[in-house]
């Protein structure tokens, strides 16, 4: 919600759709994200989806309440939720599958040229890990052409979840996000949580907080497409530099200078400069970083894109990279070339900002495996307990005890892990070469903090 | 007769001298026969026969005056007007019995007037008073002068008196036949040469004097006799009267050719500056000329003071008209082959002059000789027209169509240029006159006439003709400079907010130097698969669909529509094996008055540009395409477990062999275009504003835009020392798009077994018993064609990533040498993580 609040105050687009009259001559693009119904008003494309009715009745007597299609909001009829178990959702999503297919159809269709979707959810709770693992599935069956982006949250590890069965939910969810998504931008709580804390000194975030964390990220991450340049105009243009290797399609984000809820910050001196050198410290880097010393130091970046907003002059950019390379302030792979990319981008005039210059960084980073390990350990452990697999029997994929699926997703997640640490080598080339078969089985836990919604 | 004569003239005297002596109050009786009267009337016989001449020139009229004026300045001014009077009734009286020596009594009252006073003043008046001896009479003489004058000119009246010349006297004698002797000898008296010179001076023949065209220049007549002092003095005089033949001809042949077009408005104003010289010189002429010819003037108070004009004399009065008058000829003989501005510097050449005299008539003259030229500077700066119908501005204007006019309608004409308008002045006249004619005909503006009559307030200069003259070059700087920079300001006022030249410059660099990304991916995804065919079948027809398409799907929709009309396709000439890819482009209209700015040759290499960077985009979306196959979802989510390891392992290394492969192309591809990017478009669009806000006039902004352009096309590897390098970069591009092809091949190929393998396999389960040909031959015969297959392309494969390898290398190779373009940030980013040097290094 946060994410569409942003885009509609960067297109100068009201609440309740409408195109303020100062925005006419933004040179933006409006119908990447928006497309406009007869009586010209902006509606967004956008689904919402949930199992359970708080959050969405939150939107639907919130003051963004006109701007959504009424027609594409789907709340289950039982309104019960999936009781944050992931076999429930998917479950779930099977039996609504049509009705909800029919909206994304509805959408496709009323796109001039679609090129993909956006999916924004948590892989911890029941409805966005299970329900949308059933629609990764079916999106990619049915649209395997399109791109299949999705914004996941990762659950934080730090505190212990009220949702017992997270690793579980997560695991299950990672295997469909390896699988059937092209792009996965992760989010990862934790390090929402501690950049909360540490950088924007706030003792208790809120879910909103954090929220608008992420709406940051994404719309950051949609500039390029949504404000047309020379280049980096389309998704797949952005995303095919970044992902080399299809496997290794999860992203890291990083954002400077953050600020939440338009919260007056400390303004500090904002050069192409130090924008580029701070996305690359970790304390910016919205995905913690599990690893030992040892192993962060072997960690490599496969691919960087650096996207700055804000009046820059390009030349800096030169001076900027220079000043990067000769610190040796990344670590590239060494199978092939490699260089930090950097997109210019417009900012919205129609959002004041403090500060002059803002950048994201999106990162194919191999240190992301660790996050994945964690998630493996933590579902081997709660596995190797058997503990709560009750719940899942309850469902077909899952009943007569048929726990292969739970097998499978770790070996395939396993394998991830094992390429990303592949990709630190330089001979990555011949990595794999073996027999890549091997099977292990693991259990997990999770629990949700972005609304589930869908997004095209 | 004679002898009476002289008896009555020696009474006369002896009558006269009695008459003085008993004035003198010693004598009041005077005995005629008395020693004392004897000696005083021998004395003046004596005088009477001796030849003193007076020291002064014969001028009966000066004396006259000079006398006039004493009694003047005396305060008897009712005397002075008397005397006036009297006299005037003197000289008047001719014919028989009149006094013919008119002069000499004058004068000979004067000096009696003039003793008179000196006795008075106590002096010894038998020194001053020599003619009559005896010093005091002279004042009673004096007292009684008023009165003698009235008398005396009674008696003269009478026929009675002959003062001088006495015939009986030898010397007089001798004097005469010196006079006849000298007379022989010049056979023409002086007057006589005086006139003729007179009349060689206004050109014409005189008697003696005549034209002799063997020594070019009057002369006096060979067999005339005249000493030769005489002849060469004539000579001399009359110079002044070949010079003013050589003016006046030149003058007279300049008017006659007048209507034909060789003269010009300056020329005339020089003519006419001659003229007025000339027609002062006939005054003087005429002035000279009446003196000539009346020996002893009539009425004229105002006269010179000369007698007789003598040759001599001549020759003092011809010294100031013979230095004007041979600049004149100098000027004629350096003009006659020059006119309009080259006229006017070539004067102006002459006028640095010290002689003052000089300077200022040359001053007089260039003052006329320019006032049309600067007319014609002050309408074209002002309304830019171009009055000058005998081609002798220096600015030249041709007719062009109009998308030249502004390099080409109109020239400077170097040899027109006056040497007192310095260079930069002339292309600011220049320029500012084209501006208000480009506005005219180019931008149908009329709001240059305020700008220019404000400049011409600003400058205190009235808008009126004649407003300007020679001399006021700063004033003519100022107006130049003022109008220039309203004109200027003007023109680029128009030009930027009625043409939008910024807004057509943005509008190319965003459809033809691909910046509206949104657009070019739109026009690029529905235009790609129709230029795979050959040229032949495409029309440009369905493009321009296709470009409507784009602009409607993008963006652009929301552009000036005035823009997007201009936008068109263009098929370039092609032969038959051309594909689409080789003849597309898009090109941009360029209407007046921006065809200034965008000439052909301009958007002709916009057109290059364009090509080079739409073949770079579609390698770029060669190799997009290419990972959309191979997208993530798409690889991955198909597991191949049910494929032998064998294959399973082949078909894992053909993939990574694609995916390492492609990422380097996709890397250098990806750099390159961001090296097109930050350093080739950004940076030469935002010098280019800069420039474009710096410009003061449509000079600088061509200069800009050129600028900029040149920039784009040499740093986009196109310029001409670059050659080689674009070769090899071509070569890579090739490359890629065979990856391409390939790639297809090998995903197809994957696909097709993935349904394979998952058919047979479905089958195998469901019927044991084979049917069709592929099933039958099993699971078997489609991991042995499998296995085929990826060995062919994983060797395909192969030979594009050596062959690649090698072209890189190459082109990596030759980037340090590029001289004429800075490449080094190309190479930078492209060897980011000196993965590249490394690599060599090793290697």
């Amino acid at each position: 919600m946060e994410f569409w609040k942003q885009l509609c105050l960067e297109h100068g687009i009201s609440k309740d759709g409408i195109l303020e009259d100062f925005a006419t001559q933004g040179g933006d693009r409006k119908d990447v994200f928006f497309y406009q119904a007869d009586d010209q008003h902006y509606i967004p494309r956008a689904l919402l989806i949930d199992l359970e009715p708080r959050v969405i009745n939150g939107i639907q007597n919130g003051e963004y309440r006109n701007l959504y299609n009424h027609e594409n909001i789907f709340l289950s009829d039982h309104g019960g939720g999936a009781g944050n178990n992931w076999a429930s959702g998917y479950h779930q999503g099977k039996e609504v599958e049509e009705e909800i297919m029919d909206m994304i159809d509805r959408e496709a269709d009323g796109s001039d040229s679609l090129e993909g979707f956006v999916l924004c959810h948590s892989i911890a709770g029941g409805t966005g890990s299970g329900m949308g693992s059933y629609l990764l599935e079916t999106l990619n069956d049915r649209y395997s052409k399109k791109l299949v982006q999705t914004y996941s949250v990762f659950p934080n590890q730090m505190e212990t979840s009220d949702v017992v069965v997270q690793p579980y939910n997560s695991l299950l969810t990672l295997k469909r996000l390896t699988l059937n998504a092209d792009c996965v931008v992760v989010l990862d709580n934790t390090a929402l949580n501690r950049i909360a804390v540490e950088r924007l000194h706030l003792t208790n975030p809120t879910f909103a907080q954090t929220n608008s964390l992420v709406s940051t990220v994404m719309s950051a991450s949609t500039t390029t497409l949504r404000y047309p340049g020379y280049m980096n105009n389309d998704l797949v243009g952005l995303l095919a530099s970044l992902i080399p290797t299809p496997r290794c399609h999860f992203l890291m984000t990083g954002y400077t200078p953050l600020t939440v809820e338009r919260q007056a910050n400390v303004i500090r001196k904002t050069t192409v400069l130090d924008v580029m050198r701070r996305l690359l410290q970790t304390k910016n880097i919205m995905v913690s970083s599990y690893a030992r010393n040892k192993e962060a130091s072997q960690a490599k970046y496969i691919s960087i894109l650096n996207i700055i907003q804000g009046e820059v002059d390009p030349t800096q950019v030169h001076e900027s990279l220079q000043r990067i390379r000769e610190r040796k302030l990344v670590n590239f792979i060494e199978w092939g070339p490699a260089s930090i990319q950097v997109a210019l981008s417009k900012k919205s005039p129609y959002v004041q900002t403090a500060h002059r210059v803002s950048g994201l960084m999106l990162a194919s980073h191999t240190s992301i495996r660790h996050l994945f390990s964690k998630c493996l350990s933590q579902y081997e452990k709660l596995r190797k307990k058997q503990a709560f697999l009750d719940n899942y029997r309850k469902f077909p994929m899952f009943a007569d005890n048929d726990l292969s699926e739970f097998d499978e997703s770790r070996d395939i997640i396993e394998s991830l892990v094992d390429e990303y640490k592949a990709c630190e080598s330089p001979d990555y080339i011949k990595w794999g070469m073996e027999d890549p078969e091997q099977l292990l089985t693991g259990e997990g836990n999770a629990s949700g903090v972005v609304d589930p919604k869908l997004a095209f | 007769m004679e002898d009476d004569d002289q008896q009555k003239a020696a009474d006369l005297v002896q009558e006269l001298v009695l008459r003085l002596l008993s004035q003198n109050p010693q004598t009041p009786n005077p005995d005629p026969n008395s020693p004392a009267f004897l000696k005083t009337l021998r004395y003046a016989f004596r005088i009477l026969s001796s030849r003193l001449t007076p020291s002064v020139a014969p001028d009966a009229t000066a004396i006259a005056e000079s006398l006039k004026r004493r009694l003047a300045t005396q305060g008897k001014s009712s005397d002075a007007l008397a005397f006036a009077d009297l006299y005037t009734k003197f000289a008047s009286k001719t014919g028989p019995g009149s006094v013919n020596n008119k002069w000499a009594l004058v004068y000979l009252l004067k000096i009696v007037s003039d003793d008179r006073k000196s006795a008075i003043n106590g002096l010894d008046s038998s020194v001053l008073l020599p003619n009559l001896g005896i010093g005091d009479a002279a004042s009673s003489l004096g007292n009684g002068f008023l009165r003698g004058g009235e008398v005396k000119k009674k008696d003269w009246s009478n026929g009675v008196l002959l003062v001088s010349k006495d015939p009986e006297n030898l010397r007089d004698i001798a004097f005469r036949e010196y006079a006849t002797l000298v007379k022989e000898e010049n056979e023409v008296t002086e007057e006589v040469l005086v006139r003729d010179v007179l009349y060689a001076c206004q050109g014409i023949d005189g008697k003696y004097v005549k034209f002799n065209s063997e020594i070019d220049g009057y002369a006096v007549l060979d067999y005339v006799k005249v000493p030769r002092a005489t002849r060469i003095m004539v000579r001399k005089l009359s110079e002044l009267g070949w010079l003013f033949r050589k003016v006046k001809t030149f003058i007279s042949e300049s008017m006659d050719r007048f209507p034909a077009e060789e003269v010009g408005t300056v020329g005339q104003a020089f003519c006419a500056a001659l003229q007025g010289e000339l027609s002062d010189y006939y005054k003087l002429l005429a002035v000279l000329e009446a003196q000539a010819m009346n020996p002893i003037p009539l009425v004229s108070e105002s006269a010179s003071s000369s007698n007789y004009l003598s040759l001599r004399r001549l020759s003092v009065w011809f010294a100031e008209p013979i230095v004007k008058m041979r600049l004149m000829a100098v000027l004629v003989d350096k003009c006659k082959v020059l006119r309009g501005g080259a006229m006017a510097g070539a004067i102006h050449l002459h006028a640095q002059h010290g002689d003052p005299l000089v300077h200022d008539f040359m001053m007089n003259l260039l003052r006329c000789v320019c006032s049309p030229l600067f007319e014609m500077v002050r309408s074209w700066v002002l309304e830019g027209e171009l009055e000058d119908t005998f081609g002798e501005f220096f600015i030249v204007g041709q007719p062009v169509k109009v998308d030249l006019l502004w390099r080409e309608g109109y020239k400077l004409h170097p040899a027109m240029i006056p040497s007192f308008i310095s260079p930069s002045l002339a292309q600011r006249i220049l320029r500012t006159g084209k501006s208000i004619n480009f506005l005219r005909v180019c931008c149908d503006d009329h709001g240059w006439a305020d700008a220019a009559s404000e400049a011409a307030a600003a400058s205190g200069t009235t808008t009126r003709r004649g407003g300007l003259g020679y001399g006021e070059t700063d004033a003519l700087e100022h107006l130049v400079t003022e109008a220039a920079k309203r004109i200027d300001k003007h023109l680029l006022d128009v030009l930027y907010k009625r043409y939008k030249f910024k807004e057509h410059c943005l509008a190319i660099k965003r459809y033809l130097l691909l910046g509206q990304g949104d657009f070019v991916q739109y026009l690029m995804d529905i235009v790609g698969p129709k230029l795979s065919e050959p040229a032949n079948n495409i029309s440009s027809f369905e493009l321009a669909g296709f470009l409507e398409a784009a602009i409607r799907a993008s963006n652009a929709q929301y552009d000036d529509r005035d823009m997007l009309d201009r936008l068109r396709v263009k098929m370039m000439p092609h032969g038959s094996g051309d594909r689409g890819w080789d003849v597309f482009s898009l090109e941009y209209e360029a209407r007046v008055p921006l065809d200034t700015v965008f000439t052909e040759s301009v958007l002709s290499n916009y057109l290059r540009v364009f090509n080079f960077l739409w073949k770079l985009k579609r390698v770029e979306h060669a190799l997009i395409g290419i990972w959309k196959t191979m997208k993530p979802n798409c690889i991955t989510s198909n597991s191949f477990v049910k494929l032998q390891t064998s294959v399973k392992l082949q078909l894992l290394s053909a993939l990574r062999r694609c995916q390492v492969l492609w990422n380097e192309m996709n890397h250098f591809v990806t750099n390159f275009q961001y090296y097109i990017m930050f350093e080739v478009l950004e940076v030469s669009w935002s010098n280019f504003s800069k420039e474009m806000e710096a410009a003061k006039d449509l000079d600088d902004l061509l200069a800009a835009h050129e600028k900029y352009l040149n920039a784009i096309v040499g740093k986009s590897l196109l310029g001409e020392h670059s050659h080689t390098i674009l070769k090899s970069l071509f070569v890579l591009f090739e490359l890629i798009l065979r990856f391409r092809s390939h790639a297809d091949r090998l995903y197809e190929g994957i696909h097709e077994l993935q349904i394979r393998t998952k058919e047979s396999g479905r089958e195998r389960s469901k019927t044991q018993e084979s049917s069709s040909s592929w099933i039958s031959d099993g699971r078997k015969a489609v991991t042995q064609r499998a296995g085929e297959f990826l060995q062919s392309m994983s060797q395909d494969m192969d030979n594009i990533a050596k062959e690649y390898t090698s072209s890189l290398d190459s082109f990596l190779s030759l980037l340090p040498l590029q001289q004429s373009v800075d490449l080094k940030f190309l190479f930078f980013r492209l060897d980011f993580t000196e993965f590249y040097s490394r690599k060599h290094s090793k290697g």
